[in-house]
């Protein structure tokens, strides 16, 4: 049974961490700007080590009050893990219209989220994949929930217990109130595996 | 002689990275900040010839940093260096003063290159 | 990754694998086409490799596909699509031909990114999988979901009509119960008003007398007064006046308090949540429906010092009314009611118990049942308990029991909280 400390990233393995999300996120955001052609804004990565039963409040903290559509996707490979896209703020039409869908119904907006999503998702995990040299695939898109609180998104008695690493990044488009946050959340002992990887790339430092 | 290199980014990795690309053989006196107050402390200080400057810092962001100095009479080149490489925010910056944008994660080959296309190192 | 594996083999996998894959390049041409792509859509990959994938697939959503595969040559990332989102990207037959069900194949495609050396994207490579089994599934699940939404609402619509015609059946109920004290209570109050007017009429006979005596005594002559005297047959008169007055008082006394007794028993003005004694609430229904008791039975009281209870009195009072006019009933001539009422923890009780002719096991089990009743067609409704019943358990929190014996007689016991633990319902408010 590993404890708090064995599992937790040191401080230096978090700083590395933290940058090479940032980089994983600056390529997210050219992505959308690529295809929208609208400036994004970008937060610093937040990291955090919690209890998975303390996920839903953090979502909450982080995400607000108000309802939000969200996306799951998994990643797997030499990481494993699962990515929450919880988009809120803007209306899922003023996406439509980015994207080039002319009055698009819901179920087209829906194969929007899951596209926006796979493309955040991609191009960030993407990223720290190419910068720590280990090798992930994802898996499909689903949506998790739509016009949901965030504390309602992951049923509590299914999760599986013990501690978990929680990346946030939020994007921001500035000119539509369209917000969406992308959460990475790695299982504890997936965690020990990208320690390794972040300690090799220290040291090549 | 020596010349004067502002490394300024909140992530000490990120600042480590600019170091380790830079060229060996440049004679360089080099200072580190954290967020940009440290940064514009020692602009003012007169330690500065070449600032790297990241965008995404918490507390007073790049953006804020190269208008400050654009009020402060710009005195020294400053190369922007940044995760964030929506052209966008290049022109941006641009506009603002800096003299180059330039992608995380930095290769020494394409730090190489603006500077010597600057004129910088010799 | 494939150095290992024969080239034959992977060969044979992409091939026959039970899903389709193809291939294009960055001008939409077809590189690859495995054989399920072939049969299903019944063009061989000699026909379509080498051409423009929309060329020899014009039915195809060409802009979004386009766009589709270019973000995956552009962003070098995986994209996938869902049947959920979009049914099938290829029109192909189901494998359903005879069951059916389905117009065509349900399909979730991957599109995959082929680097170069040099990190660039050559190919993007598609899968497509059949999916129909699981969306067909889903869809008959959603099916019943919906058909159960359906049957919830219509049953809530019924509950909702019988919840009415429950409330209309104790409302009238309640009228057929207030008439029948009605009668009563007229009768009460018509006995002594019929003496006391019977008194009045010889009180002014005897007035006229007294009159006239007075008038002989103030100028007439000593026999005109002893004849007045003597038609007023005075010491009668002495002797009946006093008693006619009394009399009548008491009669009128007793109009008085069956009013009161009536005001108290209904609490007109209070048909709220209170605190009430139940030793008074008993009384007061005793005198209002004493004309049922008085031919049949005798009441004897046996009443405690007990301590106020928070109830709707109005209704309560309704309940004894029940249990007393069901107690007279039960006894065939004449019998006994025993009234009782004592402090029991924080449950205060009261009980009627009669001599009259008790019920049978299988009576007794049922006798809070509405409609259930032993009387003969035509008298009453049977409701009577069962109305008494929820207004003790579910409009108070309480217990209502009954113990028998045939041939000896009943007992019910009412229970009620000190505290008011019933249901807050809009029904409350009603009273009597």
């Amino acid at each position: 049974m590993t404890t708090q400390e064995d599992t937790d990233l040191t401080e230096d393995q978090r700083d590395a961490l933290q940058e090479i999300a940032n980089i994983g996120m600056g390529q997210a955001g050219s992505s959308i700007a690529k295809i929208w052609g609208e400036f994004v804004s970008l937060s610093v990565p937040r990291i955090a080590h919690v209890e998975r039963c303390a996920i839903p409040a953090m979502l909450t903290r982080l995400v607000g009050d108000g309802t939000v559509n969200a996306v799951r996707q998994a990643f797997h490979g030499q990481l494993r893990g699962e990515v929450v896209v919880a988009f809120s703020g803007g209306r899922g039409d003023q996406l439509a219209e980015l994207m080039g869908y002319d009055d698009a119904d819901s179920v087209e907006e829906q194969e929007l989220l899951l596209d926006v999503a796979n493309i955040l998702v991609g191009a960030c995990l993407g990223s720290v994949a190419e910068t720590l040299t280990v090798d992930i695939g994802f898996s499909a898109p689903s949506v998790m929930g739509l016009d949901i609180a965030p504390s309602k998104l992951i049923r509590p008695d299914e999760l599986m217990t013990g501690r978990a690493l929680f990346l946030e990044v939020r994007f921001a488009l500035e000119k539509k109130s369209f917000t969406s946050h992308l959460i990475i959340l790695m299982p504890c002992d997936e965690v020990f595996v990208l320690g390794s990887a972040l300690d090799k790339f220290l040291t090549s430092l | 002689m020596a010349v004067s290199i502002l490394v300024v980014d909140d992530s000490p990795i990120a600042r480590k990275m600019l170091i380790r690309s830079l060229p060996p053989d440049w004679d360089v006196e080099i200072t580190q900040a954290s967020n940009g107050f440290e940064a514009l402390a020692a602009y003012r200080a007169g330690k500065v010839d070449v600032m790297f400057l990241d965008l995404t810092m918490p507390d007073m962001d790049g953006y804020q940093v190269l208008e400050t100095l654009r009020k402060e009479d710009l005195n020294c080149l400053v190369i922007v260096v940044s995760a964030d490489v929506q052209e966008l925010a290049q022109e941006r910056v641009k506009r603002l003063g800096a003299i180059s944008f330039i992608r995380k994660p930095i290769t020494s080959d394409g730090l190489g290159e603006v500077l010597r296309q600057y004129g910088i190192v010799v | 990754m494939p150095d290992t594996v024969p080239a034959d083999l992977l060969g044979f996998i992409v091939e026959r694998i039970e899903v389709g894959i193809f291939a294009v390049d960055r001008d939409y041409r077809v590189v690859l086409w495995n054989r399920f792509m072939a049969t299903r859509s019944q063009r061989s990959a000699a026909e379509v490799v080498g051409r423009n994938l929309f060329e020899s697939f014009p039915e195809l959503p060409r802009k979004w596909l386009e766009r589709k595969i270019d973000s995956v040559f552009v962003l070098k990332n995986y994209a996938f699509t869902s049947w959920e989102q979009r049914p099938f990207l290829f029109r192909f037959h189901h494998n359903r031909p005879i069951t059916g069900g389905v117009d065509a194949m349900r399909q979730n495609c991957t599109f995959l990114p082929q680097k170069n050396g040099n990190g660039e994207v050559e190919l993007v490579c598609v899968t497509v999988a059949d999916f129909t089994d699981t969306a067909m599934f889903q869809g008959r699940l959603n099916e019943s979901i919906a058909q159960l939404e359906i049957e919830k609402h219509g049953q809530q619509v019924l509950i909702e009509k019988l919840e009415n015609a429950q409330n209309q059946l104790m409302q009238s109920e309640k009228l057929a119960a207030i008439g029948q004290l009605a009668a009563g209570v007229a009768h009460e109050i018509n006995n002594p008003i019929g003496f006391v007017t019977s008194n009045f009429g010889t009180l002014k006979t005897y007035a006229g007398h007294l009159l006239a005596i007075i008038d002989a005594y103030e100028g007439g002559t000593a026999s005109s007064l002893e004849q007045a005297r003597h038609d007023a047959d005075l010491d009668f008169l002495r002797e009946d006046l006093p008693i006619l007055i009394k009399e009548s008082q008491e009669g009128l006394g007793r109009v008085t308090k069956i009013v009161q007794d009536l005001k108290d028993y209904s609490r007109v003005n209070d048909a709220g949540r209170q605190l009430a004694d139940l030793n008074a609430g008993m009384e007061s229904t005793l005198n209002v429906v004493w004309n049922e008791l008085k031919y049949k039975a005798e009441v004897v009281r046996d009443l405690s010092d007990i301590p106020p209870v928070d109830c709707i009195p109005a209704q309560i009072n309704q309940v004894f009314t029940n249990l007393l006019i069901n107690a007279a009933q039960a006894i065939p001539e004449r019998g006994k009611i025993s009234i009782r009422s004592w402090l029991d923890g924080d449950m205060v009780c009261v009980e009627v118990e009669d001599t009259g002719l008790g019920m049978a096991e299988e009576v007794r089990r049922r006798i809070f049942e509405p409609f259930f009743t032993t009387k003969p067609v035509g008298k009453g409704t049977g409701l009577g308990l069962s109305i008494s019943y929820d207004i003790v358990v579910k409009k108070h929190g309480g217990r209502l029991e009954v113990t028998s014996e045939l041939g000896k007689g009943s007992c019910f016991r009412i229970c009620l909280p000190r505290e008011f633990k019933g249901a807050t319902d809009p029904d409350v408010r009603s009273g009597l």
